[in-house]
């Protein structure tokens, strides 16, 4: 990332955070106005809509003219294919790099668009070298575009600022090391080593936001995979392992027709089942110590995940009741959350509160009806048909009985 | 964390823009001292919600012979009653005006509530059959419930379970768009069609009598989803897909007159799909195809970046 770039981040934060100031109504239009002034923005900018729309179309763009240019040279020759999508990957990451520097594009779409692009032709081509035109299998070839992939995911998300090329690269680079004879301790040991670091980089002063957003990326995905390292689900199933193309020993062993055994239930299984069950306990302790949400975010997902294992290991039965009573026991734990927050002094504790802050409510707001509309369907009913009683809960416990109830 | 804001804030304050005695709460809040779990706990809430209402459905279908429709018809029952009375103790007065949610934990409750009382309406329609031969009827009862509720206790949410439980009435959801489109079926999309444009009349009508305006952008943006993927679930037929570009360029016309963005983008991109199926009609060359495609598209970004410079859509 350029410093100019860096600098123009790091102007566009305070903005956000001025915004955020005014929608609160701690400053007037005016005092908003003077922030502006004096952070100023250097950028070509567009809104989140055009964003997308502009995203969108370009990719469409872009394939309908590799696919107009792939047909004007007979089509099915892979190799003028591949050659076809380096040229035009190398050219719409020239595009990208022109967008941002020279154009002085950013959160533009189209420039995101070009980058994605340029990094899957990359890709494609890459792909198409190693396995046609070397024949040199799968093997060796998944590793290469792993790195590949996360070289230049890791180059885009430094150069550009995109912390999603950052959270991508770091999981290909996982996805490389699986394939290393001890890859799964490599995913336990990594992930253990870099986090601190990681965790001081996404909090340093230095970077410039896009960076410390990366390196928060890149830390959840190296979590998430010290997660799947140590689950004893991950254990049993030699999930690393397949990432890794090797065959679970336990399919190897195991007679035709007769289902594999677990890998092991040794002390290497009971430290996988207790792994399982205090990761997300260090996770939530390190997040609510540093007072990092994503981290927390992160810890509540694992918990939920060790939660659902324990129910898959202990068969716990039947379903209806085990959801009834998780989503109760759910809700009241959120309840007690709200109520320990809102008594505690100023209405927080330990740096925390329920209450909204800063927070874009109108967004919010309309992020929970996009949920509620998505996820709150009643099954239809079938035109001329009366339309029998199903149970269910299948599709997020929606309003009619249809399908759901 | 926010160094920058951290940094920025003692100049703001020094400067008279920033209030000094709002500095110190904001920048505890930059630099991470302070920090809101309201969004989260909202979304823990309202994942609490599915999971048990999951699990009251599953409830319902695995146990009508073992525990009896009795039991099951009451223990819903009272579950319901007890969040709507929670409800109805901590709600505020009606109005016809956006009322400030009492606490973070009020929406979800009532939905909760609601989809209780659903599911309990249900089992006892399917077990009773109280409605006779209109057992579907009882999606258009919940969408009453649902509505009035929506209504009297200023849930956005709520109003949007109505709406789909309506639409669902008619035979239609979002969840078998995606089917519908595929096998075009024509109940199905002119079900869509008229349930959109009454959304959509909703939205508008509450909008321009001043009551429960805020209401106004669920009604309308489901509505405009149902009437163009109604129009779109019949594009086997290129008539139809005239009519999807007819409807969506006067959405993307209306929206931009308004500065209505995401109706914008329905609209856009509803034409762009109507048009290109226009032409896929006239030629079934591949690489016309791809050429059309590639072409159209760089025009739309072109639009789209003149309109942007007229419509401003904030960053």
């Amino acid at each position: 990332m350029t410093p100019e770039l860096g600098r123009s981040d790091r102007a566009a934060a305070v903005r956000a955070a001025a915004r955020s100031w005014r929608r609160a109504g701690i400053i007037d239009a005016a005092a908003l106005a003077a922030v502006e002034n004096g952070f100023p923005d250097d950028r070509v900018r567009v809104g989140p809509v055009f964003r997308a729309l502009l995203f969108v179309f370009t990719l469409v763009g872009v394939s309908g003219a590799l696919g107009f240019v792939a047909a004007g040279m007979g089509g099915g020759r892979g190799g003028a294919l591949a050659v076809l999508a380096l040229v035009a990957g190398i050219a719409l990451l020239a595009l990208t790099e022109f967008q941002v520097g020279a154009l002085r594009r950013r959160q533009g779409g189209i420039e995101a668009a070009t980058s994605l692009m340029g990094i899957a032709l990359l890709l494609a081509a890459a792909a198409w070298f190693l396995y046609e035109a070397e024949h040199l299998g799968r093997a060796p070839s998944v590793p290469a575009l792993c790195v590949l992939a996360a070289a230049l995911a890791g180059a885009a998300a430094w150069r550009w600022g995109y912390p999603l090329y950052a959270a991508v690269g770091a999981a290909a680079a996982l996805a490389a090391l699986a394939h290393l004879p001890a890859g799964r301790i490599v995913w336990i040991a990594l992930p253990l080593a870099a986090a601190p670091a990681l965790l001081r980089l996404s909090e340093s002063p230095r970077l410039p936001p896009a960076h410390r957003s990366s390196a928060m990326a890149v830390l959840l995905v190296a979590l998430a995979g010290l997660y799947l390292a140590v689950h004893v689900g991950s254990w049993d199933q030699q999930i690393v392992e397949r990432i890794g193309g090797r065959p679970s020993w336990s399919t190897l062993v195991a007679p035709p027709g007769v289902p594999p055994a677990p890998a092991d239930t040794g002390l290497l299984w009971w430290s996988a089942v207790a792994a399982t069950a205090l990761l997300p306990i260090l996770l939530l302790a390190a997040a609510l110590k540093r007072r990092r949400l994503p981290l927390l975010l992160a810890g509540a997902v694992a918990a939920v995940a060790s939660l659902a294992t324990l129910r898959h290991y202990l068969h716990l039965e039947p379903i209806w009741l085990v959801l009834t009573l998780a989503g109760a026991l759910w809700i009241a734990v959120v309840f007690g959350l709200w109520r320990y927050l809102e008594s505690g002094p100023g209405a927080e504790r330990d740096g925390f509160t329920a209450d909204p802050l800063l927070t874009d409510r109108g967004r919010q707001g309309a992020l929970e009806i996009g949920a509620a509309v998505l996820t709150l369907q009643p099954g239809a009913r079938s035109p001329g048909e009366a339309h029998p009683f199903e149970g269910g809960g299948g599709r997020s416990g929606g309003a009619g009985a249809t399908g759901d109830f | 964390m926010n160094p920058e804001v951290v940094q920025a804030i003692p100049a703001l304050v020094e400067s008279g823009v920033l209030p000094p005695a709002a500095a110190p709460r904001l920048l505890r809040i930059a630099r991470g001292e302070l920090v809101s779990v309201h969004a989260e706990l909202r979304a823990l809430l309202y994942a609490g919600v599915l999971l048990l209402t999951a699990g009251v459905g599953l409830l319902v279908r695995q146990n009508l012979d073992r525990i009896g429709p009795v039991a099951i018809a009451a223990g819903l029952g009272l579950a319901a009653a007890a969040a709507l009375v929670w409800v109805t103790r901590v709600a505020p007065p009606f109005s016809w005006q956006e009322v400030a949610s009492p606490n973070l934990a009020f929406d979800y409750i009532l939905l909760l509530g609601i989809l209780l009382v659903a599911a309990d309406l249900a089992y006892c329609e399917a077990e009773l059959g109280l409605l006779g031969t209109h057992r579907s009827w009882h999606l258009l009862i919940v969408a009453a419930l649902a509505g009035a509720a929506a209504f009297r206790f200023d849930s956005r949410v709520v109003f949007s379970l109505a709406l789909s439980s309506y639409a669902a009435w008619r035979g239609v959801s979002l969840a078998d768009a995606g089917a519908a489109v595929a096998s075009a079926a024509g109940a199905w999309r002119w079900n869509a069609i008229a349930c959109g444009i009454l959304f959509a009349g909703l939205g508008l009508g509450l909008a321009r009598a001043g009551r429960k305006a805020h209401f106004e952008p669920v009604a309308v943006h489901l509505g405009c989803l149902l009437a163009l993927g109604g129009i779109a679930a019949g594009m086997q037929d290129p008539a139809w897909g005239a009519a999807l570009l007819l409807a969506g360029g006067a959405l993307a016309a209306v929206a931009y007159r308004t500065r209505r963005f995401p109706l914008f983008a329905y609209g856009v991109v509803a034409a762009y799909v109507g048009l290109t199926r226009l032409l896929a009609e006239m030629s079934h060359d591949v690489a016309l195809g791809c050429l059309w495609i590639g072409a159209s598209s760089a025009m739309v970004i072109a639009g789209l970046l003149a309109v942007h410079r007229r419509m401003k859509e904030p960053a």
